[in-house]
C-alpha cells in the first residue's frame, strides 16, 4: 500500500502514462471515432462526394429512410442474417463442439474433424464468395451437377440469380464459413470446465443430451454470450460476401445495410443518404455494445 | 438358477444400451464425415478445376482432369497475381508491426501504471472493438483525397491498424494481468526505465498472446475488403482481395486460369494452415476464455 502511494506520488507519473496510451488514442481517434462523429454530422447535409458546399436539410435523410422500401428490406435482410448466423454460429457450432470434446471420436479423428471444419474460415471472404459463385453456377457449377446426377435436377436453379434464394444462399455461406471457427472457439471454452464434473456426470449415467444442458451450456456461458454479440454485431456490419455474391441484388433482394450504404456513397453519389444509413449502423451497433455490457455486469 | 436370472437380467438393458450406443455413433461418424466433406471438398474442386479447359468444366466439372494444363498457373501469374500478393504482405506485415507496438505499450500502461482517467481510458480503447468499419468508410475516404494518402499503402495500414487495436490491446493486457509486479517493481529499484522493462521484460514474458494477437490482426488484415475497395485503385498497390476480384471480372470467359488464380492466390495461406494446423487453430481461438 505504501509502495503504490509512493510510486502515484513520483512526479511525472501520471504524464508518464498517458504518453504510453496515446498513441492508440490518437489512431483511434483520428481513423475510427473522429470519422464516425463526422459521419453523424453529414447524414444532416445533402451533398455528393465532389461538391465544395453542403445543404443542410435536418433530418430530412432520416425521413426519407423510413419511405424507403429498399432501406427497410435491407434492415430486415440484416435481421434474417443475425437470426440464421445466431442459429448456425452459436446453436450448431456448440453441439458440434460438444460431441467433438465428449471424447466420442479417437482424437485423431477428432482433431481431424476440427481442422476440416475450421478451414473455410481461413480463407479471405472475397475468394469464398467467388468460389461458391461458381459452385453455384447453373450447368457448370459442382451443386447443379449433383443434384442431376442425383435425380433432382428440379431442383437445379440459379440460386444467386433468382430473388427467392439470392439472400438465403449468401447467408448459409457465410455459416460455412464461419461455423468451424466458432466451434474451435466453444470447443476451447469447453476444455476449460473441470473434466471431475463430466466424469461424475457419467459415472451417474446421465445422457449426453443432459450433460450437454446441464453441464456444458452454463459451463460456457461467458463464451455463449460472448459469441452471440461478436454474431449479430458480424450480420450487422455484413459487407463483402454480399457485395461479391451478388451485389445485393436481383432487384435489390439481398441488398444489406452495407450494400446500401456503399452504393449510395460510391456509386450514386448521394453521400448525405449513405451517411445516414451508415448512422443508422452505428446506432444499432452501440445499442448492441451498451446490451453486452449490461449483460455482462449482471453477471 | 437365482443367478443366471440375475446375469440375464444385467446382460439385456445392457446389450441394448450397446446397441444404441452403436447407432449413435454411427451416425455421429456420419455426420462429421459429411460436415468435414462439405468444408474441404470446394477446396480440392477448385484446385482439380484450376488444371481444367472451360470445355472440360463444363462437361464434368467433379472428374479430373483430361490433361493437367499447368499452364493455366503461370497464366493466372502473369494477370499480377504476384504483385497483388506482395502488396498484400506489406501492407500485413507493417499493420501487424503497429498495432502489437502500440496495444502491447497501451496494455502495459494500463497494468502497470496509475494515470487519472485510467478506466476511461480503457473503455474508449475496447469502445472501438463495437464500430463497424461502414460507419468510418466516406469520411475517412475523404481524409485519404485530402492528404495525399489516398492509393498508397498508407491508406490501407493506418485505418487497418486503427481497427485491429482495441482487441489486441484487450488481449495483451488480460494477459500482462497474470505477469507477477514484483518483476517490474525489482527492476525499478535497480534503476531500469519503463521503456527497458517493457522491452526486456513484459514483452518476452508476452511471447504466446503477441503470437496469438498477431495473428488474428494478420488474418484480418490480409482478409479485408473494403478499405482495399475503397482507398486505393491501382495494380501497384492493390491487394490480393481486391486483386482477385478484378483478376475475376477480367477472366469472366476462361474459367480455368480463373480458377488457377484463385487458387494461387490462397496457396499461401493454405499451405500455412496445413503444415501449422494444431499452432494456427491454437492461436486464432486463444482468448475465447478469460
Amino acid at each position: 500500500m505504501s509502495r503504490r502511494f509512493a510510486i502515484s506520488r513520483t512526479p511525472g507519473t501520471s504524464l508518464h502514462g498517458w504518453l504510453w496510451v496515446a498513441p492508440t488514442l490518437v489512431f483511434l481517434v483520428v481513423f475510427v471515432y473522429g470519422p464516425a462523429l463526422a459521419n453523424v454530422r453529414y447524414s444532416l447535409f445533402s451533398f455528393s462526394a465532389m461538391s465544395t458546399s453542403m445543404e443542410f436539410v435536418g433530418l430530412a435523410n432520416y425521413a426519407r429512410l423510413l419511405d424507403d422500401p429498399i432501406f427497410l428490406q435491407g434492415l430486415a435482410n440484416n435481421a434474417l442474417y443475425a437470426l440464421i448466423s445466431v442459429i448456425f454460429q452459436v446453436g450448431v457450432a456448440l453441439t458440434l463442439a460438444a460431441v467433438l470434446e465428449a471424447r466420442i471420436f479417437p482424437s485423431f479423428a477428432a482433431n481431424t474433424f476440427r481442422s476440416a471444419l475450421f478451414l473455410p474460415s481461413i480463407l479471405p471472404v472475397v475468394v469464398v464468395g467467388l468460389i461458391w459463385q461458381l459452385l453455384l453456377a447453373p450447368a457448370m457449377g459442382l451443386v447443379d451437377q449433383v443434384l442431376w446426377e442425383v435425380g433432382l435436377g428440379d431442383w437445379s436453379r440459379a440460386w444467386l440469380g433468382d430473388p427467392d434464394t439470392a439472400l438465403l444462399t449468401v447467408i448459409m455461406v457465410s455459416q460455412w464459413q464461419w461455423t468451424g471457427y466458432i466451434m474451435a472457439l466453444f470447443m476451447v471454452a469447453i476444455r476449460a470446465i473441470p473434466r471431475d464434473l463430466y466424469e461424475a456426470m457419467e459415472l451417474e449415467g446421465a445422457s449426453g443430451p443432459r450433460i450437454f444442458w446441464n453441464l456444458t451450456v452454463p459451463g460456457a456461458r461467458e463464451t455463449i454470450l460472448i459469441v452471440t454479440i461478436i454474431t449479430i454485431l458480424g450480420s450487422l456490419k455484413v459487407f463483402d460476401i454480399v457485395w461479391v455474391m451478388t451485389a445485393g441484388g436481383p432487384n435489390h433482394s439481398s441488398e444489406v445495410l452495407g450494400t446500401l450504404m456503399y452504393r449510395a456513397a460510391f456509386r450514386d453519389d448521394v453521400i448525405g443518404y449513405s451517411s445516414t444509413i451508415a448512422t443508422v449502423i452505428f446506432f444499432i451497433a452501440l445499442t448492441i455494445g451498451v446490451v453486452q455490457i449490461k449483460l455482462q455486469k449482471d453477471r | 438358477m437365482a443367478d443366471t436370472a440375475l446375469t440375464s437380467d444385467q446382460s439385456l438393458p445392457g446389450s441394448r444400451f450397446q446397441a444404441g450406443e452403436v447407432l449413435n455413433r454411427i451416425v455421429l461418424w456420419a455426420v462429421f464425415l459429411t460436415l468435414s466433406v462439405i468444408c474441404v471438398y470446394p477446396m480440392i474442386w477448385l484446385f482439380l478445376n484450376a488444371f481444367k479447359s472451360t470445355n472440360e468444366l463444363f462437361s464434368a466439372s467433379w472428374a479430373l482432369p483430361e490433361t493437367w494444363r499447368w499452364e493455366n498457373f503461370s497464366t493466372a501469374w502473369g494477370y499480377g497475381i504476384s504483385r497483388y500478393l506482395l502488396n498484400s504482405v506489406i501492407v500485413t506485415v507493417a499493420t501487424v508491426a503497429i498495432v502489437l507496438t502500440l496495444s502491447s505499450m497501451a496494455a502495459y500502461a494500463l497494468v502497470v501504471m496509475k494515470f487519472p482517467a485510467k478506466v476511461a481510458i480503457y473503455m474508449a480503447i475496447l469502445g472501438g472493438m463495437i464500430l463497424p468499419p461502414e460507419v468510418s468508410l466516406f469520411p475517412l475516404f475523404k481524409v485519404m483525397a485530402a492528404t495525399d494518402l489516398y492509393n498508397t499503402y498508407f491508406a490501407l495500414i493506418l485505418p487497418n491498424a486503427a481497427f485491429h487495436l482495441p482487441f489486441t490491446t484487450f488481449l495483451i493486457r488480460a494477459y500482462m494481468v497474470g505477469i507477477p509486479p514484483d518483476l517490474r517493481e525489482a527492476a525499478l529499484v535497480e534503476g531500469a526505465s519503463e521503456g527497458l522493462i517493457w522491452r526486456d521484460i513484459y514483452l518476452p514474458l508476452c511471447r504466446p498472446i503477441l503470437a496469438s494477437a498477431g495473428l488474428i490482426a494478420a488474418m484480418g488484415v490480409w482478409n479485408e475488403f473494403i478499405f482495399a475497395l475503397t482507398f486505393v485503385e491501382s495494380d501497384s498497390v492493390k491487394t490480393v482481395t481486391i486483386g482477385v476480384t478484378s483478376f475475376a471480372v477480367a477472366l469472366r470467359a476462361d474459367y480455368g486460369i480463373m480458377m488457377a488464380g484463385l487458387a494461387l492466390s490462397i496457396l499461401p495461406i493454405l499451405a500455412t494452415f496445413l503444415i501449422l494446423q494444431r499452432q494456427f487453430i491454437g492461436g486464432l481461438t486463444r482468448g475465447a476464455v478469460k
